[in-house]
């Protein structure tokens, strides 16, 4: 018995010893809450061993970068879908090119701009994440911020992308106004003035069997944020009386049919991890998949304005069984519940109200 | 001069395919958008079919192509970077790859109609299509929808109300496969409109054949999917996040395919960003989609006929709300076939 299988069958005893007697019912969920003692359970992206996380938020406005820092290298895919994106290194990431393992993804406020951040990322991993005489590959994507807290010339620079690949942790990452997550908003279907705050969110699933799959957002829709358990509105557009105008219904009715005139000022960038070994065409399935968690969460999503985008990394460092469409699926699980997370975690920030902010 | 000659010509020829069939237009579903018509041919020896969406004329189209095992044709002709940004007809069909034969049909009923896009000596039909998967349904999997299918389809297609449930191209399809076919609850297709005051329409129609379950997005619950053996639903959820034995998709059982459609004006960029957004529709109401045993694919027609304006915000989005609309709808209209019940045959 190899100890892969070991390990295997240890996992599949602890899943058994804890699962609730019912018999004829469905599988019953394993989590890790259920297995581990009351101690500070990270569910976060970095519960995906190899997988840290840094943040570096500015002072001067709320903008920032985040530096996903993958230790090793993983295999990399992405999706883009929305119509606005500002990116880089993603033609790197089609299959079809030549295979890669990615270093590091920064995610950054301030537009185009922000893709400077990666530079620092980049300076930061080179003799350290890639190893000596080789180049970082660092993929980044960017959300555009410029208008929020009143000073459109300060952006995420290089020096923002080095800070928080130096401060990258394994520990859970922080959540809410956070770097590049700090100047996001949502909600701007009846414009900016409407608009709640959005940010950084992240979760992660552990299964029984081994595998992990994680994810962090920074939700800058134009839409709303809904919360696909239930169907009720977390975050959006406010009405006049301040209370939630719901994305759904302006659009059903007919009462937001001109948006050609809202400017970019959106997109919703996101990394999923996974400890599994797949190919880089099964990373940008996994990457695709993980997409339909922005369109679960986010109404309307995808649209002119956003610049959607989804990096999936897989790490390699779990060899068992697993269906590239189940971890595509878990993916998207990650990714709408980090979207939530994203817009409750939020504080208030430039005068944009967060949801735990608004009277109940 | 020339453009006004060849214009009543169209118009001409158009008026004779109106005249031949005179249904009153529908207030719901696809048909609701003016200038096109549906129509379906359902085969009689096992469940599967096809299903044709004839513009009365030409639209623009788009596709949004995302799932993992595809079977398509004439997708590479709507890329906007490609000359032709007419579509004369999108059919949707069972039957897997064999299925793509109905389009073939199709095309011939255009021509006898001297439908298509000019080129030289002819008129050449554009019809884009997609198959699903269905031949592991009801016996017999050498029947499958042919040419013959197509032309039944295109010569029954109507601007009345569409007929939805087990029927064309979903008369064969099913979901719920997380557990493997034997726990599958029979789907079929569905259809759903939004019209605006201001005169816009967005219209969806879909044959679900996915390897997921259907959600209804506005509260969460699953409406068809994995079946336990007390004729509740499993939650496909729940089994993925339990780590439950997710059975490999397999490409011979699965894939939803879809069209939506607006009377509004778009350019061919535009109608593949709606059909793009519509893709939402699916990730909202069918969890997991996208996989790799799904061949999810969506096309996009815009008529032309209303003048009003609207962003493409607006329509891409309330085309994902219609198709949303119509995959719940697909299941809920269902009926039970080669065994397998529908929702609507299930205890609650």
């Amino acid at each position: 018995m190899s100890a892969a299988s070991a390990l295997r069958l240890l996992w599949v005893g602890v899943a058994l010893t804890n699962a609730p007697a019912s018999p004829g019912a469905a599988p019953t969920p394993v989590r890790r809450a259920d297995t581990a003692p009351a101690v500070a359970r990270n569910d976060t992206i970095t519960a995906v061993p190899g997988i840290r996380v840094g943040h570096h938020t500015l002072t001067e406005r709320p903008t920032g970068c985040t530096v996903v820092v993958a230790d090793g290298g993983a295999t990399a895919g992405v999706a883009q879908s929305g119509a606005a994106p500002g990116t880089r290194e993603t033609d790197r990431l089609v299959p079809s090119n030549t295979d890669t393992r990615v270093n590091a993804i920064v995610l950054a406020g301030g537009s185009a701009f922000g893709l400077d951040a990666a530079v620092g990322a980049t300076r930061w991993l080179d003799g350290r994440g890639a190893g000596e005489g080789r180049v970082p590959i660092v993929p980044a994507a960017v959300l555009i911020d410029l208008w929020v807290g009143g000073k459109p010339h300060v952006r995420p620079s290089a020096d923002c992308g080095y800070r928080a690949a130096s401060n990258a942790t394994s520990g859970p990452a922080a959540q809410g106004t956070v770097g590049a997550g700090a100047g996001a908003t949502v909600g701007k279907l009846l414009g900016r003035e409407h608009a709640m705050k959005g940010g950084i969110g992240s979760a992660s699933i552990v299964l029984a069997s081994g595998l992990r799959v994680g994810a962090i957002v920074a939700v800058n829709a134009l839409g709303d944020v809904i919360d696909p358990h239930s169907g009720a509105l977390v975050a959006g557009a406010r009405a006049a009386d301040g209370s939630l105008a719901d994305a759904r219904r302006l659009l059903r009715s007919g009462a937001a049919t001109v948006l050609s005139s809202l400017p970019a000022e959106n997109t919703t960038i996101a990394v999923v991890a996974t400890n599994a070994t797949l190919s880089a065409t099964d990373a940008n399935r996994i990457a695709r998949m993980a997409d339909a968690g922005y369109a679960r969460t986010i109404v309307p999503v995808h649209t002119i304005a956003d610049g959607d985008t989804v990096f999936a990394l897989a790490t390699g460092r779990w060899h068992g069984a697993s269906d590239v469409s189940a971890i595509g699926a878990l993916a998207a699980d990650a990714v709408a519940a980090a979207v939530v997370r994203a817009v409750r975690e939020a504080t208030t920030a430039g005068g944009v109200p967060a949801a735990r902010d608004l009277p109940q | 001069m020339k453009r006004t000659a060849l214009s009543i010509a169209g118009v001409a020829s158009l008026s004779i395919v109106l005249t031949a069939q005179p249904s009153p237009r529908a207030t719901f579903g696809l048909t609701a958008v003016d200038g096109i018509r549906v129509g379906h041919h359902t085969l009689a020896e096992r469940p599967t079919g096809c299903t044709v969406i004839l513009v009365d004329g030409d639209a623009v189209g788009g596709v949004s192509q995302r799932g993992g095992a595809p079977g398509t044709r004439e997708t590479d002709l709507l890329n906007p970077l490609n000359m032709v940004d007419k579509v004369n007809a999108v059919v949707l069909s069972g039957g897997s790859a064999f299925g793509l034969d109905a389009a073939s049909g199709a095309v011939r009923w255009l021509e006898e109609h001297n439908i298509g896009w000019p080129a030289g000596p002819a008129k050449v039909p554009i019809v884009p299509a997609a198959i699903l998967f269905d031949l592991g349904v009801g016996g017999n999997a050498k029947v499958r929808p042919t040419a013959d299918c197509g032309y039944k389809a295109a010569e029954a297609a109507s601007a009345g109300a569409v007929t939805e449930g087990t029927v064309g191209a979903g008369a064969g399809a099913t979901v719920g496969k997380l557990g493997g076919a034997a726990r599958s609850t029979k789907s079929g297709l569905g259809t759903a409109s939004i019209s605006l005051p201001n005169g816009l329409v967005v219209a969806a129609i879909v044959a679900v054949n996915a390897v997921g379950d259907i959600i209804d997005p506005a509260n969460g619950k699953v409406v068809a999917g994995v079946r336990n053996p007390d004729g509740t639903f499993a939650d496909a959820r729940k089994i993925l996040r339990a780590g439950g034995t997710m059975q490999r998709p397999r490409s011979g059982e699965n894939t939803t395919i879809g069209l939506v459609a607006t009377n509004a004006k778009l350019s061919k960029a535009l109608a593949t960003r709606m059909a793009l957004m519509a893709d939402d529709g699916y990730a909202r109401a069918i969890s997991p989609s996208h996989t790799s045993g799904d061949g999810d694919t969506i096309f996009s027609l815009a008529t032309g006929r209303w003048d009003g304006n609207a962003d493409i915000t607006t329509i891409g989005a309330l085309a994902a709300e219609a198709m949303a609309d119509a995959v719940v709808r697909a299941a809920t209209q269902a009926t039970g076939a080669a065994g397998i019940p529908a929702a609507r045959d299930l205890k609650k």
